[in-house]
């Protein structure tokens, strides 16, 4: 077995970073794990004094949430992380791959462009978009937030592409072009193959932003649109804060994650690399 | 190797007579006017509306800098600016130290990759507002979980609440964070080692090189685009906080957490001063943009690979 730099590693030694990497990951992760109890723990005793490690477990947290239409939540984030994830990659893959390969007339102007508006604090955007939204009725429309999303998406997106599409050694669509054939075939059946980790990498991040994106949601949404974050606060009633189910939204929105992350992360880590290190 | 690096970024040799001078543009047209319809114009109404006099969701008059002097005269802002610092300051070392030296731990020789890498990611893939949740109940009062059997238990900082206290809710906002985005650095710098090439590591080997020299001569140098990208990163998106801090302590207790986008939404939605506001978002913007700027042109100078 060889490490990352090419020794040969013995055995014990992967043995113990192994073990260390464990104690690590449980003695991080306890919070979260702990959370994950209270899911399932009766109201009365979650903060007894001291703490109860053993009960009888419930699931007054998940009836109440689905008698609130918490899966009305699921399905808003569902679609707007998933929309705006989608718009980003046909938007963007395209830009990402022209700021890469051709001249532009004051690229490099244009990319900071792009990435300043990345740079604005949330709250910076958020009053116009408030304001504007306000008067042309986009609060509490699946399209006004899917928009809004695109401000952050879009550039980190780009910006990731960019430096993917720059490390693609160009000879291949050098020989495709001398051979004759159109662009948009060039795009399709080379450029597009290769890109599709790095794709896969930054939409996976892009869905995981808006996936967990807050102040957007809560300024811009309504009834209607709510996201899975937005429910957090409303679960602060005036009869106290209900521990249990803000515990349920929170493991329930990270799965999706989570599973989505697990089975990619081959691409994950091969798109985010290629784009970053260059070797 | 370096030739592939100076063919990569170079624009392709268009063989084909009939030149289309337009196709870039059209490639990234629609990314442009996206952009400048969700980002551009939103931000020239901010610095519209901090020109103005803007009470209460009402635009009056033409005003000028005011709204910029009063923000500035303003020691509400200078402690958000000092409570921002302070926490970036903080917490994006020690999530860049701890997160480089787990990602040589585990370059070293992890096994079980595939399961423990997610699992390693999960503070990462959650959401801010959660995480912000997930330590209150930690930390709570007295009732917090580790408060009761953490600090009770062993007598330190018995009695205070650390979300409560003036002097530690910023750092129990940093330590949230740090617990937040170490995976992330971690895992982005090890998946940056392990992409690293073997040779020079065996050239070094042969030449008899010392761990010490091989990770400032070798490994350092090779990663520094990567680690420059994500701190930048990282201090953009740490600049920014607010999540956390508004399920947390709401910027409290008083004004020790009130971080300058915590400050811009108490302005905007307490106070209803959307043009002081403005201009404080707009100050933020040109602070964050005069920075990235500086930041970028000392990364191109001192590490060449940009």
């Amino acid at each position: 077995m060889r490490s990352g730099d090419g020794t040969r590693i013995r055995g014990d030694r992967a043995h113990a970073i192994t073990w260390l990497a464990i104690i690590y990951t449980l003695a991080i992760l306890f919070p979260v794990l702990w959370m994950a109890t209270l899911m399932i723990k009766p109201e009365a005793i979650m903060f007894t004094r001291p703490t109860v490690w053993l009960f009888e477990p419930t699931s007054d947290h998940f009836a109440f949430l689905v008698n609130e239409g918490f899966l009305w939540h699921l399905f808003s984030s569902f679609i707007v992380a998933s929309a705006s994830t989608v718009l980003v990659v046909i938007i963007g893959t395209p830009a990402a791959y022209a700021f890469a390969r051709f001249p532009i007339w004051r690229s490099d102007d244009l990319f900071i462009f792009i990435l300043a508006t990345r740079m604005a604090p949330p709250v910076c955007l958020m009053i116009p978009f408030y304001l504007i939204y306000a008067k042309v009725g986009l609060i509490d429309t699946y399209i006004g937030l899917v928009l809004a999303y695109l401000t952050f998406n879009l550039s980190f997106y780009v910006w990731v592409m960019r430096s993917f599409c720059r490390d693609l050694p160009v000879e291949l669509e050098e020989a495709a072009l001398t051979a004759g054939y159109p662009r948009w075939q060039i795009l399709l059946r080379i450029v597009f193959p290769l890109i599709r980790p790095g794709m896969v990498a930054a939409a996976v991040l892009c869905f995981i932003f808006a996936w967990n994106e807050f102040l957007y949601a809560f300024m811009l949404g309504g009834d209607k649109v709510k996201t899975l974050p937005v429910s957090i606060p409303e679960l602060i009633t005036t009869q106290g804060v209900r521990w249990g189910e803000m515990s349920v939204v929170g493991i329930v929105g990270l799965l999706p994650v989570l599973v989505t992350v697990f089975f990619l992360q081959k691409h994950i880590v091969r798109g985010l690399t290629m784009g970053a290190v260059k070797g | 190797m370096n030739g592939a690096k100076a063919t990569a970024h170079l624009e392709l040799v268009d063989v084909n007579p009939e030149r289309k001078f337009w196709y870039p543009y059209a490639l990234i047209a629609p990314t442009m006017a996206t952009l400048v319809i969700v980002s551009l114009i939103p931000f020239l109404y901010t610095v519209y509306l901090s020109l103005h006099e803007a009470k209460y969701g009402q635009v009056k008059e033409f005003i000028g800098v005011d709204n910029f002097v009063t923000v500035l005269t303003d020691l509400r802002f200078w402690n958000a600016m000092g409570v921002a610092v302070v926490f970036v300051l903080i917490a994006v070392p020690i999530e860049f130290m701890l997160g480089l030296s787990g990602a040589l731990i585990l370059n070293a020789g992890v096994r079980y990759r595939g399961l423990l890498v997610p699992l390693m990611f999960i503070p990462t893939m959650m959401a801010p507002i959660v995480v912000g949740l997930l330590w209150k109940i930690m930390f709570a009062g007295s009732w917090g979980l580790l408060s009761y059997n953490v600090f009770e238990r062993f007598g330190i900082l018995s009695g205070t609440s650390i979300f409560g206290s003036p002097n530690l809710a910023l750092y129990g906002i940093i330590l949230v964070d740090i617990w937040q985005w170490t995976p992330f650095m971690m895992l982005a710098f090890f998946a940056g080692l392990q992409s690293l090439p073997t040779n020079p590591y065996r050239a070094a080997a042969i030449d008899g090189a010392n761990p010490a020299q091989i990770f400032f001569r070798i490994t350092l140098p090779m990663l520094s685009p990567l680690l420059v990208v994500i701190v930048l990163l990282r201090l953009i998106d740490a600049f920014k906080i607010f999540d956390s801090i508004f399920i947390l302590t709401g910027g409290g207790p008083g004004d020790a957490t009130e971080a300058p986008s915590i400050l811009a939404y108490k302005m905007v939605f307490d106070y209803w001063e959307i043009g002081e506001a403005s201009a404080l978002a707009v100050l933020v913007w040109l602070l964050f943009f005069a920075f990235c700027n500086v930041f970028y042109q000392l990364a191109k100078k001192k590490l060449h690979a940009f």
